[in-house]
C-alpha cells in the first residue's frame, strides 16, 4: 500500500499556500477598511476586464478582422520565439541546424503566401 | 551519413508534406481547382503507400528502422497502420467532390487538410518518443478540427468543430500532463528509456503518468469513458469527413496506443492491462446500448464505432504478439466496414439531391434501391459479426487471442455484449426490408461511391475469407516488429 506519510511535505506546502493566499486577499481588504474612506460606487465595484464592459448585450457588433490579424500575428510571433534559441546555438550545431531552420521558415513562408493570396491581409 | 539514412526512412512523410505545401499554393492561386487538387492529393497518398509497402512486406524491424536517433520508427507495424490510413484517406477524398457539389464545387482546402491530417497520423504511428507522438497527434488533430467544421454555413458542422476542438484540447492537456509526469519520474521522453526506467517497481508518479497518458489516448480512439464527443461530432461533421474520422484517425490512435502500451509501458503490463480491459468492456456495452435509441444513421454508426473500439482493445489487452496481430486484422476489417457503411449513408439522397440520414428515411429501401439496400445489409450483418460475413473473422481472431492469453472472462463478456449490438444492426436491416417504403431515397449516386461500396461489400462478403491468409501474415509481421524490443 502507498505510504502516505511521505507526502507530508506536500500537505504542509498546500496548507502554507492556502494560508498565504488567504492572507494576500483579506489583509489588503482589512487594511483598506480600517485606514481609508469607505464609500464604494458602481465604477469601483465593477470587475476589471481589460477595458471592456464585463456585462453587456452579446449581440453587439465587433470586427472579426481584428481577431484574424491577432491570430496571424501570434503565428509569426511564435516563429520569432523559435528563432532565438536557434540563433545562439546555430554555429555549434552546424549546417543541419541551419538547413532545418530554413525548412521551417520555408514552410511558414508557404503559409504566409497562402494567407496573402486568400486575402486574409486585405483590410477591405 | 546517419542523417541520410534517417531521411530515407521518412521518405513517405516527406512526400506527403511536400505535396501538401505544393497543393496549398495551387489552392491559393486558383480558387476553383478543387477537383484537380483532390486528384493530386490522392496520387500523393497513393505514392506514399507505395513507399511504405516494402517495409511491411519485408517485415522491417529493429535498430535499422529507427530514424533521428530513436525518435521515429519506420517498421512493419507502422507500415501496416500507414497503409490503412492512406487507403482510407484516398477513399474519403474520392467520395468528397460529389458531396460538396451541392453547395458549389469542392474547396481545394479539403484535400490539403486531409494530406496534413494523414501526415500527422503517419508520424503518430511511427512515434517512438513522446515528443514525436505529440507533434503527430497535434498535426492530425488541428487538421481534423478544421475538417469537422468545414461546412461553415451549417450550424451543426460548426458545433461539431467547436465541440471537437474544446474536448480535443482538453484531452491534449491530459495527455501532456501524463507525459510530463512520465518524463519527471523516468527522466526521458523516449519509449525505450521509459521502458528501461519502468522495469523495476512502479512508483506512484509513474502510475499517474501512465494513467493520464492512457486517458488522453482513450479520448483520441473514442473509448468509453472518453467517448462523449463522438456521436455529436460524427453527426455534425460533413459525411465524407465523418467517414474519415471513423477510419484513419482511429487506426492511427489505436496503433499509437498499442505502441505506447507495449513499448513504453511494456514492463508494467499489469498496470495498464486493467485500464484497457475496463475501457474495452465499457466501450462494448455503452456502444451497444447507446445505439439502440438512435434515429440518425450517423449517430448510430458513431455508437457502432465506439462498440468496435471495444473489440479492438480486447486484442490489445491480450498483450501478446497474437493479440496485436488480431487487433490489426480487426482494424483492417473495421476500416473496410466503416468505409462501406458511411459511403452507403452518403449515397442516400432525396429527389432534390439533398442528403438524408434518418433511420425512418431508409424504410423500404429494398424495394426502391435494391442494390444499395443489399450492400448496406451486408455491412450491418458484418458489423454484427454474423458468421458467413467477414466481420465475424475479425471478432473471432480477437476473442481467440484473448482466450489464448487467459482472458476467458473478458472474451465471454465481449461475446455476450456483441449480441446486444446485433439488435440495432439487425433493426436497420429490418427497417430497410420489412417496413413500408418511405420513398425518400430516390437520388442518383456517383460512380466513385459505387466503386468503394462495391469493393468493401465484396471484401466483407464470404469472398473476404480468401484474404485471411495474406492479412493474417502481414499482421503477424507487423506485430512481431512491434514486440521486437521485448
Amino acid at each position: 500500500m502507498v505510504d502516505l506519510s511521505q507526502y507530508l511535505p506536500i500537505l504542509i506546502f498546500l496548507i502554507i499556500a492556502l494560508g498565504l493566499s488567504a492572507l494576500f486577499v483579506f489583509l489588503p481588504m482589512g487594511v483598506a477598511r480600517l485606514t481609508g474612506a469607505h464609500n464604494p460606487d458602481a465604477e469601483k465595484l465593477s470587475e476589471y476586464e481589460c477595458g471592456f464592459p464585463a456585462f453587456e448585450d452579446p449581440r453587439s457588433q465587433f470586427d472579426v478582422r481584428f481577431y484574424l490579424v491577432a491570430i496571424l500575428f501570434i503565428i509569426f510571433d511564435l516563429e520569432a520565439a523559435f528563432l532565438f534559441p536557434w540563433a545562439v546555438t546555430v554555429f555549434d550545431l552546424g549546417w543541419s541546424a541551419w538547413i532545418g531552420m530554413m525548412i521551417f521558415l520555408g514552410i511558414l513562408t508557404v503559409g504566409f503566401v497562402y494567407e496573402w493570396k486568400s486575402g486574409a491581409l486585405d483590410w477591405e | 551519413m546517419q542523417l541520410q539514412s534517417s531521411l530515407a526512412l521518412i521518405a513517405p512523410e516527406i512526400v506527403l508534406s511536400l505535396a501538401g505545401l505544393a497543393l496549398l499554393l495551387i489552392a491559393a492561386w486558383s480558387r476553383n481547382a478543387g477537383r484537380l487538387v483532390t486528384i493530386l492529393a490522392a496520387v500523393a497518398l497513393g505514392g506514399a503507400s507505395v513507399l511504405v509497402a516494402p517495409a511491411l512486406c519485408s517485415g522491417a524491424m529493429g535498430p535499422d528502422t529507427l530514424a533521428f536517433e530513436g525518435q521515429f520508427a519506420a517498421d512493419a507495424f507502422a507500415s501496416f497502420a500507414k497503409i490503412l490510413i492512406f487507403v482510407s484517406a484516398i477513399a474519403c477524398l474520392m467520395v468528397a467532390p460529389r458531396f460538396f457539389d451541392r453547395d458549389g464545387a469542392i474547396r481545394a482546402e479539403y484535400p490539403v487538410l486531409m494530406l496534413f491530417a494523414a501526415l500527422g497520423m503517419a508520424i503518430m504511428v511511427s512515434a517512438t518518443d513522446f515528443m514525436t507522438l505529440y507533434i503527430g497527434l497535434e498535426l492530425n488533430s488541428l487538421a481534423a478540427y478544421v475538417l469537422a467544421s468545414f461546412m461553415r454555413s451549417d450550424d451543426r458542422s460548426a458545433e461539431a468543430g467547436l465541440k471537437y476542438f474544446v474536448l480535443g484540447a482538453l484531452a491534449s492537456g491530459i495527455l501532456l500532463y501524463g507525459i510530463s509526469l512520465v518524463y519527471g519520474f523516468t527522466g526521458t521522453t523516449s519509449f525505450e528509456g521509459a521502458r528501461a526506467a519502468m522495469s523495476g517497481e512502479l512508483s506512484m508518479g509513474m502510475l499517474f503518468g501512465l494513467i493520464f497518458v492512457l486517458a488522453g489516448l482513450a479520448f483520441k480512439i473514442a473509448a468509453v469513458p472518453f467517448h462523449m464527443w463522438t456521436p455529436d461530432v460524427y453527426e455534425g461533421a460533413p459525411t465524407p469527413v465523418t467517414t474519415f474520422f471513423a477510419t484513419a484517425p482511429k487506426v492511427a490512435a489505436v496503433a499509437l496506443t498499442a505502441r505506447v502500451a507495449l513499448d513504453a509501458f511494456g514492463m508494467q503490463m499489469d498496470a495498464w492491462r486493467q485500464i484497457v480491459i475496463f475501457a474495452a468492456l465499457a466501450s462494448i456495452v455503452v456502444g451497444a446500448l447507446g445505439a439502440i435509441g438512435q434515429s440518425n444513421l450517423k449517430r448510430l454508426l458513431a455508437y457502432s464505432s465506439i462498440n468496435n473500439v471495444g473489440f479492438i482493445l480486447i486484442g490489445l489487452a491480450a498483450g501478446t504478439a497474437a493479440g496485436v496481430s488480431a487487433m490489426l486484422v480487426y482494424l483492417a476489417i473495421y476500416v473496410a466496414m466503416s468505409l462501406g457503411s458511411f459511403v452507403a449513408v452518403l449515397m442516400l439522397r432525396n429527389a432534390q439531391g439533398e442528403q438524408v440520414e434518418g433511420l425512418a428515411d431508409i424504410a423500404g429501401l429494398s424495394s426502391t434501391r435494391p442494390l444499395l439496400a443489399l450492400c448496406l445489409a451486408v455491412m450491418m450483418f458484418s458489423l454484427a459479426g454474423i458468421p458467413p460475413l467477414f466481420g465475424f473473422w475479425g471478432k473471432f481472431v480477437v476473442f481467440w487471442a484473448a482466450v489464448e492469453a487467459d482472458l476467458v472472462a473478458l472474451a465471454a463478456i465481449g461475446i455476450a455484449a456483441s449480441v446486444i449490438g446485433a439488435f440495432y444492426y439487425i433493426k436497420v436491416v429490418k427497417v430497410m426490408y420489412f417496413d413500408e417504403p418511405a420513398g425518400v431515397v430516390t437520388g442518383r449516386s456517383d460512380w466513385a461511391h459505387w466503386l468503394i461500396l462495391g469493393v468493401t461489400t465484396a471484401a466483407m462478403s464470404p469472398l473476404g475469407y480468401l484474404l485471411t491468409r495474406v492479412l493474417g501474415d502481414l499482421a503477424d509481421r507487423a506485430a512481431e516488429a512491434l514486440l521486437f524490443v521485448a
